[in-house]
C-alpha cells in the first residue's frame, strides 16, 4: 500500500514539475491524467503483493543477487542487454509458438509503446510544440520544460511525428483483427480463452485504437463534425483501459520482465553445483534451485520431508523418479492379485526411467526440459 | 464451461502396455499441436516392458501453482489446475521441479512452461479427454463413478497420496484394489520398489545359454 | 563359430535415388495455418489391423486433418493404436503417386511419369502378348487383404474370368491361412467363432502366440476386462510382451514347439478328466485317436521340448482344465510355421475337449491379422476359392459361380498355386507377367532376396499402388490406386462383421480407385463383359448373389443393414428354412450355439459339416524346418512393432509413428549379449543361411536367452526377411516366420546404410 501511494505521488511530482507547475498541462487531459495515476497506484499495490509470496519474492531477491554478483556484473550487463533485444523486444520466445502469434503481438505491443510514448508526455505536460518566434515555418518540441529541438512544418519529421498516434493505432488494429481472427477460427484458443481474460484486453484496444481515429477523421475531412462526442468517447475508452490494467491480462505488461531474472538465476545454477537425484544418481538441476524449493515449499506450508529416508526431502527425487515412485506405488498395491513378481536389480541406485519416445513433441520439450528429464 | 462434476478421470497405471496411443493422441490437441503434454516412461527397460503412463492428477492444492513466482498456473471451479498462462509464465522452472507427480514440461525455446490440462476443451464439453478415450488398455479412463465400480468389481479408486509427511488430494483417482485397506496411497514408501513382471531366469534356461 | 557371411548371400542395393525422389519421406503434421476446424466428420473405420476400429475422420477442404474418437462404435468406443490416431497423415502425403509410372532407365530414379490411359493400354497389350505366347496361366496376380471386399471380390474374378490365370494369390497367405484351414478342419468355417465380447465373462483366458498389446492393441481392454471380473490369463510366447508382463501364468515357449504344449495340455486334462464327456460324445468326432496320440505328451516331456517349466505347463492345464467359461486367442506367433495348421488344430483340441465353444463366455478365435483379413480370404482371390467361401475345385461351385458371372463353368481355370509358389514359378520362368496390388512382397516375403530376384526375372510387372513401395520400384508400369479413405466399401473385421467404409476424400490427380482401374484393364483387353460396374455397392449386390448359399454367406446382407447394426456378422443368408432359428438383424453373432441352423449340416448339428458334428484333428509334433545347430546356434523369431504396420508401405511415411520406433533393433537376452561381447546399441550382424542383417542390439531380459527377435515391417538392408526361411506349412502353405536358425556377433563397423538412409527408409 505504502508502495502504490509512494509511487502514485512520486508520478503526480513529476508531473508537477514536468509541466513546470502545470502551466503546460493541458487542462482538457485532465481525467487522463487522473487515471493514469490511478492505475499507477493499482499496478504498484498489485506488484508489491505479488513480491510478497514467497516464490516470487525468493526469485526477485535471488534474481536481482545473481544480476549483481561481484565480477559479473558487466557481462551480465551484456546479456541483459541480449536478452532485453531478442525477448523483450523482439518477442523470439513468442516467435517460436508461431510467426503469426508473433506478428500479432509485435504489432500490438509497438502500437502500444509508440501511443505511449507520444501521448503521456503530452498528457502530462512532459512535452509540447511551439511555433519558433522569428521562423513560422519551424515548429520547436519543448520536452520537461526545456527546448530540445526544431522541426520545418511541411517536413516527414512533422508528419510522423504529428500523424504517429494514426500509425500506432493503425498497427494496434492490425494485431487485434489478427488476435481476434486466431480467437475465432483455432479450435485450441477457442476452448481456453475466456471473455473477461482474453477478448476484453482486445476490444479495449481495438476501442481505444479507433475512437482515436475517429478523432483524426473528424477534424480532418468532417470538419470537427462530432468532435466532441468523439473525443468523450475517446476518453471513456482510454481511462476504461488504464484502469483495467492492473487486474487482467495487461497486469503481463510488468511482470514479463521478470524473465530476465530468472535468465540470471539460472545462469548462476548453472555455472554451480548440480543436484542429483537421491533415487536414480543423475544430475537434474542445481542444488540451489532444489534447496530454494525446499525453503519456499517450507513457507508455503508444505511438508515433503521424508523422515527416515536418505533421500531426506522428496524434492531430492527427479521428475521423472517421481513418476515411477507414483506408478509403482500403485502396482504394489496389486501385487499378489495381478501377475507378475518384483524383479530383481542390481544393488544400489535404481535405473533411472526413460522416456518411451524422444521424437518430435513427445520427449522432453527442449534442452533444459532434457535436464528435467535427465542430462 | 465446466467439467461436468459426475465426469472423473481413473487412473491404473498397472494396465499400461506402452503402446503410445495417449502421447500420439495428446499431440492431436488443439491447443498443443504437435507436442504431448503426458509423460510415459519405461522404468526399466532392460528388466522389463513396464511403463509409468502420468497425467496431470490435478492437485487440490497444487504445489506447482504454489510455488509459481508469477501466479501463472490456476486451478478452475471444478477442479483442473490448468496449464501455464502464456502472458505470465517466465520460465522459471519451479513447477516443473516441485510437482510431487513430476508433470509438467518446460518449454525452453517458448519460455514457457506446458502440462496436462485434462483436455479442458473436450471435457469441459462432456467429451473424454484424448488420452483416456483412446486408450486401449484403460489404463488412463474417464467416465463416471458408478461406471468404473461396475466394470471393475474388485477395484476402487482412491485420490490421496502421501510424499513423506505430506498427504496429497487429488482430482484424478487411481485404482486400488476394493478390499485395500487404507486411503492414501504412499508413494515415497514405494520409491525404491523394482519393476514388476515375469523374470526369463526360469530354472528350465539354465544351460541354454551354454549351447551358443 | 565362423565369423564370415556365407558367400553367396545377396545384399539388395540401397536404391538412394528412388527413395530420395519417391521416398519413404516422413510427415509429422498437417499444416493447418491455425485454422483449426473441420467441414465435416466421416465415421468409418481404421485403415490397418484387423480389428478395424471405427473412427471419425476430421476433413477440410478434400483433405483428411485429424480423427475424432468415434464413442458409439461398440467394438472399440474410441479406443485406438498409436497407428489409427496417426493414419490422416497418409492422406495428402508428399509421396503420394499422383499419377502413372513407368520404368526408365534413363532417369537417375529409374521412372518417368506417363499418361494413365498410355499405362493401361500398355499394361494390357502385355497381358495380352504374354498370354498368347505362354497361356493364360503365364499372367499372374497377387492381391492383398487390406482391400475391401468388393475389391478382393473383384481381383477374384477380374483373374479368374477375364484373365483366365488360375494364379491368383493374395498376401492373406503370409497371414491368416493356417488359423483358416485349421479352423475349416475342425469346425467346417473359418470365422472367430466368438463375438469380443465373449471374452468379458470368461474364467480363463489362453492367449498363445500373440502380442496383443502391440499387434491388436484394442483387444487389450477385453482382455483386462475380463481380469477385473476375475479371469486368470495364461500367455504363450517366447518374449515377454506386454500384456503378459502381468499376466498370472507365463508361459515362455520355445518358438516352433506350441503343437507339444497343446498335447501336453491335452494329455493332462485327458489323466485328471478335464474334459466334458457329453460335448465330447454329442458335438465332436475322433476324440478317442486323439486321445490316444497325446499319451506320450507327459508333462516331463512336454517341458522338454517346449522349454517351459512342467509346473507351468500343470498349472495351465489345471487352469484350462477346471474352468467354468474360457475363451482362447492366437494369432501370428502360433500360425506362421512349417506346422502352423498343426500348431491351430492342437490348440483347436482343448477348446473342444473342453466343450466351451458356442457358448457366452465360452469361445475361440484367431486373431485376424490385415484390415480385410476375415473378408479378403472369403471372396475368391485366394488361389483355390471363389467367392462365397466355395471351392474352385467343386463342380457344383464353378455352376453357381460361373452362372452368376454371365460365362461357362468350363472356361473357369483350375486351381493355383499360393503367393510364395507363384513367385517360385516367375524364378522358374513359367509365369512371365505379374501385376501385384496391395502387396509389398519385397518386403514381407521370406527369404526376399530370392523374392527380388525372381521379380527381376518378369518379362512385365504392373503394380497399383499409392505410395512407390519397395516392390513397385520393380515394375514396368505403377498406376495410381485409392487409400482407404478414397472409396467406399465394406470390411470383415475380425468378429467376422461385416462393416462399411466410408470414402472421406477424392483420389487426388489421376489416381482412383482401384476397382476402376481394375475394369479399365479388363476394357482395354477387350474383355470388359463383367466388368462394368459403376459402384461398390453394385459389387456388393453381385457379391451377395455370388456368395448365396456358401458357408460365407453375405446374401443377407446390406449397406443399410449393416450402418443401422454397427456391422453385420456372415453367415447372413436372406432366407432360413423353415424351422431353423431366425436370424437377428445383426447377423450370426456367435457360431455353433446348441440347436443353430447352417448350410452344411442343414440342423444336423452346430458344426459345419454335413453331421454337424466339429473334428479332433491328429497332431503329431514335428519341429521347425531349419532347427539350431553348431553353424547357426540361435534361433531367430519376427514379429511387429506397435508403431507399425505389415510392410510399413503407408506407417514408415508416417513421422510421429516412425519417431516411436524408428529402426528396427535386435533384441536378445543379456546372458546371450554378455557371451557374444554385445552392449545395448550396439552394432550386432546376425546372418542365416540366406542372408544378413546388421542392427543395433537391444539387450533386455523379456526374451528367452536361445531367440533373437526381429521387428519385419523395414525394407532393403534392414529387413529381417533377408534372414527367414521360406519353408511352408504343407496345407496352409504360410511361411515360417517364426522360426529359423541364425548366428549373430558384433559388426565391426556401422553398416553403409546407417549414413545414406533415414530411420524409415
Amino acid at each position: 500500500m505504502l508502495w502504490g501511494v509512494g509511487t502514485t505521488a512520486t508520478l503526480a511530482g513529476l508531473i508537477v514539475a514536468g509541466s513546470r507547475n502545470l502551466a503546460h498541462f493541458d487542462a482538457a487531459l485532465v481525467a487522463y491524467t487522473f487515471s493514469v495515476l490511478f492505475a499507477t497506484f493499482g499496478l504498484t499495490y498489485r506488484y508489491s503483493m505479488w513480491l510478497q509470496r514467497p516464490p516470487t519474492g525468493l526469485y526477485w531477491s535471488r534474481g536481482w543477487q545473481a544480476f549483481l554478483r561481484p565480477r559479473r556484473r558487466f557481462a551480465n550487463l551484456r546479456s541483459w542487454l541480449g536478452r532485453m533485444g531478442s525477448d523483450v523486444l523482439a518477442n523470439r520466445f513468442i516467435f517460436r509458438r508461431g510467426p503469426s502469434r508473433w506478428l500479432t503481438h509485435m504489432l500490438i505491443m509497438w502500437g502500444c509503446l509508440i501511443a505511449v510514448a507520444i501521448t503521456f508526455p503530452l498528457v502530462f505536460g512532459w512535452l509540447y510544440f511551439r511555433p519558433v518566434v522569428g521562423d513560422l515555418s519551424l515548429y520547436e518540441a519543448v520536452i520537461f520544460g526545456f527546448p530540445a529541438f526544431r522541426f520545418p512544418h511541411e517536413s516527414a519529421t512533422a508528419f510522423f511525428l504529428f500523424h504517429g498516434l494514426v500509425w500506432a493505432s493503425f498497427a494496434v488494429i492490425g494485431g487485434v483483427m489478427l488476435a481476434i481472427r486466431r480467437r475465432m477460427r483455432d479450435d485450441g484458443a477457442a476452448a481456453l480463452q475466456r471473455f473477461g481474460e482474453d477478448f476484453m484486453p482486445l476490444i479495449l484496444l481495438f476501442a481505444v485504437s479507433v475512437t482515436g481515429l475517429m478523432l483524426t477523421v473528424s477534424y480532418t475531412w468532417m470538419a470537427g463534425h462530432a468532435y466532441s462526442f468523439i473525443a468523450i468517447l475517446h476518453a471513456i475508452t482510454v481511462i476504461g483501459t488504464f484502469l483495467w490494467l492492473p487486474f487482467g491480462k495487461f497486469f503481463h505488461i510488468f511482470q514479463r520482465p521478470a524473465q530476465l531474472g530468472v535468465a540470471f538465476y539460472k545462469d548462476v545454477g548453472r555455472l554451480e553445483e548440480a543436484a542429483h537425484c537421491r533415487r536414480c544418481g543423475h544430475a537434474f538441476s542445481s542444488r540451489m534451485h532444489v534447496e530454494d524449493l525446499i525453503l519456499v515449499q517450507r513457507q508455503l506450508g508444505f511438508s515433503y520431508e521424508i523422515p527416515g529416508n536418505t533421500a531426506e526431502h522428496y524434492q531430492w527425487i527427479c521428475p521423472p523418479c517421481r513418476r515411477a515412485s507414483f506408478a509403482m506405488a500403485q502396482s504394489v498395491l496389486w501385487r499378489g492379485r495381478r501377475g507378475g513378481a518384483a524383479l530383481p536389480t542390481q544393488a544400489g541406485l535404481l535405473p533411472m526411467p526413460t522416456p518411451v519416445n524422444n521424437g518430435l513433441g513427445e520427449g522432453p520439450l527442449g534442452e533444459e526440459d532434457a535436464e528435467n528429464f535427465h542430462p | 464451461m465446466a467439467v461436468p462434476a459426475q465426469l472423473e478421470f481413473f487412473l491404473d497405471p498397472s494396465r499400461c502396455i506402452g503402446c503410445q496411443a495417449c502421447l500420439q493422441a495428446c499431440t492431436e490437441c488443439d491447443t498443443h499441436k504437435g507436442q504431448s503434454m503426458i509423460q510415459l516412461d519405461y522404468l526399466d527397460r532392460a528388466y522389463s516392458t513396464q511403463t509409468a503412463p502420468v497425467v496431470c492428477l490435478h492437485c487440490e492444492t497444487p504445489t506447482c501453482a504454489e510455488v509459481c513466482p508469477a501466479d501463472a498456473i490456476k486451478r478452475t471451479e471444478d477442479g483442473v489446475v490448468q496449464t501455464a498462462r502464456k502472458p505470465r509464465c517466465i520460465a522459471c522452472n519451479n513447477c516443473v521441479l516441485a510437482c510431487p507427480f513430476g508433470v509438467p514440461k518446460m518449454n525452453t525455446r517458448m519460455n514457457l512452461m506446458m502440462k496436462c490440462d485434462m483436455c479442458y476443451d473436450r471435457t469441459s464439453s462432456g467429451l473424454k479427454p484424448w488420452c483416456a478415450s483412446v486408450c486401449p488398455s484403460q489404463a488412463l479412463a474417464f467416465g463416471t463413478r458408478e461406471e468404473m465400480m461396475r466394470l471393475r468389481p474388485n477395484a476402487r479408486p482412491v485420490n490421496a497420496f502421501q510424499f513423506g509427511l505430506q498427504i496429497i488430494r487429488t482430482k484424478v483417482n487411481v485404482m486400488a484394489p476394493r478390499d485395500w485397506p487404507d486411503e492414501v496411497v504412499d508413494v515415497t514408501a514405494a520409491m525404491y520398489e523394482p519393476t514388476i513382471g515375469h523374470d526369463m531366469l526360469d530354472d528350465i534356461f539354465v544351460n541354454i545359454g551354454d549351447e551358443v | 563359430m565362423k565369423n564370415s557371411p556365407p558367400a553367396s548371400t545377396p545384399t539388395p542395393a540401397l536404391e538412394l535415388e528412388t527413395i530420395r525422389r519417391f521416398g519413404p519421406h516422413v510427415v509429422h503434421e498437417r499444416e493447418s495455418a491455425g485454422d483449426s476446424g473441420a467441414d465435416k466428420l466421416v465415421k468409418t473405420h481404421c485403415c490397418f489391423c484387423g480389428q478395424q476400429c471405427g473412427v471419425q475422420l476430421k476433413v477440410r477442404h478434400n483433405t483428411v486433418i485429424g480423427i475424432e474418437p468415434w464413442y458409439e462404435f461398440p467394438f472399440n468406443r474410441g479406443m485406438l493404436c498409436p497407428k489409427g490416431i496417426k493414419r490422416y497423415l497418409q492422406q495428402a502425403h508428399p509421396d503420394r503417386l499422383l499419377h502413372a509410372w513407368q520404368k526408365d532407365s534413363a532417369t537417375p530414379d529409374g521412372f518417368s511419369a506417363v499418361p494413365y490411359e498410355d499405362a493401361v493400354r500398355r499394361l494390357a497389350g502385355e497381358i495380352e502378348r504374354i498370354q498368347r505366347e505362354h497361356g493364360h496361366d503365364a499372367f499372374g496376380v497377387l492381391s492383398g487383404a487390406s482391400l475391401t471386399t468388393e475389391k478382393t471380390y473383384l481381383m477374384g474374378k477380374f483373374a479368374h474370368m477375364c484373365l483366365r490365370t488360375s494364379n491368383i494369390d493374395y498376401n492373406g497367405r503370409l497371414c491368416m491361412v493356417s488359423a483358416a484351414a485349421g479352423n475349416k478342419k475342425a469346425f467346417g468355417i473359418d470365422r472367430a467363432a466368438n463375438p469380443w465380447e465373449d471374452i468379458l465373462g470368461a474364467e480363463v483366458i489362453l492367449v498363445s502366440g500373440a502380442n496383443v498389446a502391440e499387434c491388436a492393441p484394442i483387444t487389450t481392454n477385453y482382455i483386462w476386462q475380463a481380469r477385473e471380473q476375475g479371469a486368470k490369463v495364461i500367455v504363450v510366447d517366447p518374449r515377454i510382451t506386454p500384456i503378459a508382463r502381468t499376466c498370472d501364468l507365463f508361459l515362455p515357449v520355445k518358438p516352433g514347439r506350441d503343437t507339444a504344449l497343446f498335447n501336453g495340455i491335452l494329455h493332462l486334462m485327458i489323466e485328471n478328466d478335464w474334459l466334458d464327456r457329453g460335448f465330447i460324445q454329442a458335438h465332436t468326432a475322433g476324440f478317442e485317436a486323439l486321445a490316444e496320440s497325446v499319451r506320450e505328451w507327459t508333462p516331463g516331456r512336454t517341458a522338454e521340448v517346449t522349454g517351459i517349466a512342467e509346473k507351468s505347463v500343470r498349472q495351465a492345464a489345471e487352469w484350462w482344465g477346471v474352468a467354468k467359461s474360457s475363451f482362447l486367442l492366437h494369432a501370428r506367433g502360433l500360425e506362421h510355421h512349417s506346422n502352423g495348421v498343426k500348431n491351430v488344430m492342437s490348440a483347436i483340441n482343448i477348446v473342444l475337449a473342453s466343450g466351451r465353444i458356442g457358448r457366452p463366455n465360452c469361445g475361440y478365435a484367431t486373431i485376424t491379422g490385415q484390415a480385410n483379413g476375415q473378408g479378403g480370404r472369403e471372396h475368391g482371390q485366394k488361389c483355390d476359392q471363389l467367392p462365397g467361401g466355395r471351392d474352385l475345385s467343386n463342380p457344383e461351385h464353378r455352376a453357381h459361380v460361373a452362372a452368376v458371372w454371365g460365362m461357362n463353368a468350363a472356361d473357369l481355370p483350375s486351381p493355383g498355386v499360393d503367393a510364395y509358389e507363384i513367385i517360385r514359378k516367375i524364378d522358374k520362368g513359367e509365369i512371365k507377367g505379374l501385376l501385384s496390388i496391395c502387396f509389398n512382397p519385397v518386403v514381407s516375403l521370406p527369404d526376399n532376396n530370392f523374392v527380388r530376384q525372381a521379380l527381376e526375372k518378369l518379362e512385365f510387372f504392373a503394380v497399383i499402388d499409392f505410395f512407390m513401395s519397395e516392390t513397385a520400384r520393380y515394375a514396368d508400369v505403377v498406376l495410381p490406386g485409392s487409400l482407404q479413405e478414397e472409396d467406399e466399401g465394406t470390411v470383415t473385421q475380425v468378429e467376422g462383421r461385416i462393416i462399411r467404409i466410408k470414402k472421406a476424400v477424392e483420389s487426388p490427380g489421376d489416381a482412383r480407385s482401384d476397382w476402376k482401374i481394375i475394369q479399365d484393364i479388363a476394357q482395354a483387353l477387350g474383355r470388359g463383359q463383367g466388368f462394368t460396374f459403376d459402384s461398390p455397392q453394385s459389387i456388393f449386390e453381385e457379391l451377395r448373389a455370388a456368395s448365396k448359399g456358401g458357408v460365407a454367406d453375405y446374401s443377407g446382407v446390406t449397406y443399410e443393414r449393416v450402418e443401422d447394426n454397427f456391422g453385420v456378422f456372415w453367415p447372413c443368408p436372406d432366407e432360413i428354412p423353415e424351422g431353423a432359428p431366425a436370424l437377428g438383424p445383426r447377423g450370426t453373432v456367435r457360431l455353433f450355439e446348441p440347436g443353430s441352423w447352417n448350410p452344411v449340416a442343414k440342423g444336423a448339428g452346430p458344426f459345419y459339416f454335413p453331421d454337424g458334428k466339429a473334428r479332433f484333428n491328429l497332431t503329431p509334433y514335428v519341429g521347425p524346418a531349419e532347427d539350431v545347430d553348431a553353424e547357426y546356434p540361435i534361433i531367430l523369431t519376427t514379429g511387429r512393432v506397435v508403431s507399425q504396420f505389415l510392410s510399413g508401405n503407408q506407417t514408415r511415411r508416417i513421422g510421429p509413428l516412425v519417431d516411436h520406433y524408428p529402426e528396427p533393433r535386435i533384441e536378445l537376452h543379456p546372458r546371450l549379449a554378455e557371451r557374444l561381447g554385445i552392449a545395448d546399441g550396439d552394432w550386432t550382424t546376425v546372418e542365416s543361411r540366406r542372408g544378413n542383417c546388421t542392427l543395433r542390439a537391444s539387450v533386455v531380459r523379456t526374451i528367452r536367452p536361445d531367440t533373437v527377435f526381429i521387428p519385419y515391417h523395414w525394407a532393403g538392408r534392414k529387413s529381417a526377411n533377408q534372414l527367414t526361411i521360406s519353408a511352408q506349412d504343407p496345407i496352409s502353405k504360410i511361411p515360417e516366420y517364426k522360426v529359423c536358425a541364425v548366428r549373430l556377433r558384433r559388426a565391426d563397423s556401422p553398416p553403409e546404410y546407417a549414413e545414406l538412409l533415414q530411420p524409415q527408409q
